[in-house]
Parts: C-alpha cells; sequence; structure tokens
C-alpha cells in the first residue's frame, strides 16, 4: 500500500482526468476495496460488480475528494461499503453456502498481520472499541465487517431489533465520546 | 445536545456502520442531499469508523474486473459527469433552478387551493429536488430475473456450516421502484421523509423533526395533476414510522408525478376533506431505476 500522500497525490491526478494515475490508485487500493465488499458480499461475483461500479464512481467523483475531511483510502473504503450495503439490504437471496471461502473471509476476526500498519487514529479507536462490553463490541464489528443488519444481529444475539438498535446506538455514542471529537 | 440532535447522530451512526435497512438506508441518502449538516455529520462518522478497514485483509480481484473498469472509462470522462458525488460539495438545491422554479409554481398552485378551501394557510418552505439520485446504483446484471421470486429464505450462520436460524419473508415478484420524498420544515431542517414503493404501492412517512402536538393530527395528501384538489392518503400516527396502504388504487406511473403534501390538522385528520392547516409538500426522488419486469 502507498503512503497516505501518495495516494492524495494520486487522486489529485485522477480528478484532472489521468488514466495513468487511476491505474495506479486502482493498483494500490483493489486488494483491500475487494476485501472489504467480499466480506459484506460474501459472493465473488457480487463483490466482482460492487468493485467495478466503486472504481467508476471514484473516477467521477475524485474531484470532490478533500484531503481535509477524509484520507483517501477511508473515502474509497466508504464508497465501496455503502455500494455493497446497499445491494446486500437490496438483494433477493445470497447463498452463503455456496462460498464457504468468501463466507471464512467474512467472519468478524480482524486480520493480526495488519496490525503493524496501525496508525494512531486506529489505535486510539480500537481503544475506545476494547471500553465497550465484549457483546457490544462484537455486535460493532459484525456489522462494521460483515455487513450484519439489524434483523441479523437480532437473530444471532437473540434480542429484538429494537434492542439491537438501541445497543448499537449506544455503543456508537460511547465510541464517539470515547474518541471526543 | 438535543433528542433530535441525538435521532440524527444515531441515523448517520448506524448508516455509516451499515445495520440500517434498504428502506432507512435510501431515507438517510436522501437526507444527505438536502441537509448539509447531516452530510457532514455521516462523514464524520466516517471519518471515526474508516480506520477500521486497516484489519480487513486484502483479497486480489480478478484481473477481468480491471479491464471491465477500463472498458467503461471512455463512457464516463469525468469532465462530461452530471452525477452527484458521494460527498456533495453543494447543496444540490444550487444547481436545480429550474426544478425549484416548476416547483415554486407547484406551490403556488396548493396556496391558491388552500385559500380556495376556506383557510388561509402559512405554507412552509418546501424545497424539492426533482433529480434521480443514483441512476448507475444498479449494473444490468443484478437488475432483477423476470421470473417470479416468490420468497426468500435468508440464512444466518454462526460457523460455515452451522445453520442458526431461518428468517423467511416475502419479497415482490420484481424490484421496486424506490421513491424517497423530503418535507422541508425549512431550509435546514426536514420534517418528514416518505418513501415509495410503488410496487407494493405501500407510503412510509417518518418523523424526523416534526413538531408532536398532542392534540393534532398530520395527514397526508396526494395531489395527482396539477390544479387537481388534493386527496387524503390518510392520518399519521404517533409512532416515529407510519406505513399506509392507501396508494393501492392509484396507478405507479401517476405516483411517480405527483405531488404530495402533509398538513397539520384537528385530532384525527381534516373535517372537510381537504387540507385545512399549514401544509408542506415535496416531490417524489428516484433513488432506484424503476424495472419493467
Amino acid at each position: 500500500m502507498l503512503t497516505s500522500a501518495e495516494l492524495v497525490w494520486l487522486m489529485a491526478g485522477v480528478a484532472r482526468g489521468d488514466q495513468a494515475a487511476f491505474e495506479r490508485l486502482y493498483a494500490a487500493t483493489r486488494a483491500k476495496l475487494f476485501g472489504v465488499v467480499l466480506r459484506i458480499l460474501r459472493r465473488n461475483d457480487l463483490a466482482e460488480e460492487v468493485i467495478q461500479e466503486t472504481y467508476l464512481k471514484i473516477w467521477n467523483n475524485a474531484g470532490s475528494f478533500d484531503a481535509k475531511l477524509a484520507t483517501p483510502i477511508t473515502w474509497m473504503v466508504a464508497i465501496a461499503r455503502n455500494r455493497a450495503l446497499d445491494v446486500v439490504r437490496r438483494k433477493s437471496e445470497v447463498s452463503i453456502e455456496d462460498e464457504p471461502e468468501a463466507m471464512e473471509a467474512a467472519g468478524e476476526e480482524p486480520n493480526p498481520l495488519a496490525r503493524q500498519e496501525m496508525n494512531d487514529e486506529l489505535k486510539r479507536l480500537l481503544a475506545c472499541l476494547g471500553q465497550l462490553d465484549e457483546e457490544r463490541r462484537r455486535l460493532v464489528l459484525l456489522a462494521y465487517y460483515g455487513g450484519w443488519s439489524r434483523e441479523q444481529l437480532a437473530v444471532k444475539f437473540e434480542a429484538p431489533a429494537n434492542t439491537i438498535k438501541t445497543w448499537l446506538r449506544r455503543s456508537l455514542l460511547e465510541i464517539r465520546e470515547c474518541l471526543g471529537s | 445536545m438535543t433528542t433530535m440532535d441525538d435521532d440524527r447522530d444515531g441515523l448517520a451512526s448506524e448508516y455509516v456502520l451499515g445495520t440500517l435497512d434498504a428502506d432507512e438506508r435510501a431515507q438517510a441518502e436522501a437526507l444527505m442531499l438536502v441537509d448539509a449538516a447531516f452530510a457532514e455529520t455521516v462523514r464524520r462518522w466516517e471519518r471515526r469508523l474508516g480506520e477500521l478497514n486497516v484489519l480487513v485483509s486484502p483479497v486480489e480481484p480478478p484481473p477481468a474486473v480491471w479491464e471491465a473498469i477500463k472498458g467503461k472509462l471512455a463512457d464516463v470522462a469525468p469532465s462530461e459527469s452530471v452525477r452527484l458525488p458521494e460527498v456533495p460539495p453543494a447543496p444540490p438545491r444550487a444547481a436545480a433552478g429550474a426544478e425549484i422554479v416548476d416547483l415554486t409554481q407547484r406551490m403556488r398552485r396548493w396556496r391558491g387551493l388552500t385559500v380556495m378551501t376556506g383557510t388561509l394557510a402559512a405554507c412552509l418552505v418546501a424545497v424539492v429536488v426533482m433529480r434521480e439520485v443514483r441512476p448507475e446504483l444498479l449494473p444490468a446484471a443484478w437488475q432483477p430475473k423476470i421470473q417470479v421470486v416468490e420468497r426468500v429464505v435468508e440464512r444466518v450462520v454462526e460457523k460455515p456450516v452451522e445453520v442458526v436460524r431461518e428468517v423467511v419473508r416475502e419479497v415482490p415478484s420484481a424490484r421496486p421502484a424506490q421513491f424517497v420524498a423530503v418535507f422541508q420544515k425549512d431550509e435546514q431542517s426536514p420534517a418528514f421523509l416518505m418513501s415509495v414503493d410503488t410496487d407494493k404501492r405501500t407510503v412510509t412517512v417518518r418523523q424526523v423533526a416534526a413538531e408532536r402536538l398532542a392534540d393534532k393530527s398530520y395527514q397526508l395528501w396526494i395531489a395527482t395533476q396539477p390544479g387537481a384538489a388534493p386527496r387524503s392518503l390518510g392520518v399519521l400516527g404517533t409512532d416515529d414510522y407510519t406505513v399506509q396502504t392507501t396508494l393501492a388504487s392509484y396507478d405507479p406511473a401517476v405516483v411517480s408525478n405527483a405531488t404530495f403534501g402533509i398538513s397539520l390538522e384537528p385530532l384525527g385528520g381534516s373535517p372537510t376533506g381537504q387540507p385545512t392547516g399549514p401544509v408542506i409538500h415535496a416531490k417524489l426522488l428516484q433513488v432506484t431505476p424503476a424495472q419493467n419486469p
């Protein structure tokens, strides 16, 4: 992965319509974005479609990227996740059993090898997540990484969806207060 | 911080976390388009949670994906783009001048109607964006198949082989066109968000920042043609969400072009069959393209 500063520079090129910059941006970020959407969609064909849509959107909207508001990778991940979540909430059926490998990728445990890449912002966030009850923390991580809906979480945690909503919002509020931003 | 702000912050946080259902996501996205403060709240949440992506293991997509993207670049040169950005640099109303003029005329008609019904109502500001929000939402490959899908089984799986429980729900025979309308109290605060499923012909109205008055009711109206008298779609309940099935007798094409209004009425609804109190108006925003099965 390139540094954030290098990605910002590539984004500026993409905003000017520079296809070579776009290809380099794709090469630097495709595996991260594909990993993110595959965990949510659990199907390679859907994930591939979402990645196509995501990069076309990045190509179209690079000019609206603002380095003061986001880092390139969080901006791109947000686009990819939103696209994947829209698909997963609207799709009629995904057969999880067909894709055992993809399902494995959808598990909620973060990759320990990536810990060396942790920046200060992530360390603060993880410290705040660490202050939540274990169950609440799992709820938040399953939702973020796996794209689980309230209804799916309600089944797993054996609680009404409204209770899940209350837990989620309270947990997120605690995270916000803990981060102090 | 007030309860209302908490509610909006909660909606933004859950939008970013991803736990909202399709309807709520569409409403949150519509809200982001008309409410810069809400869009900013969403961006803050994206920033707070965004670093979690670092812990996701990268997975290489197949090379064909890049070929497909490259093949489409020619069609979507950024300088020719007219699509709304994910993070709008400015509220879309600035770019929708012609439509707002049209809307102003509609509002005058509504004002006229209100006068005709004998009550001079203080019309609230209606900001309407008639713009296809995301025409590119779904690629052709995901569009609904022609065969009728009767029902769907969603499985929540604890481990790859172990099925915990099945949730069975009915789905429509084809993907419905989803529309959202935003009823603005003023430029900054949407009072209601309405989503319409033109396939099932149901309307869901969510109270966002509407004042709750113990001795009054909100009533939903539809005007299917310019100048036509509005017809009631029912009185809204006191809960956050009201689902109405009263659109069933209307043609979907008519519904998608209609103007909607919400008026403040005596408890239980208008005594005259026409709006008698202040009215807020909105037109529908299309959030997913209509499908022709």
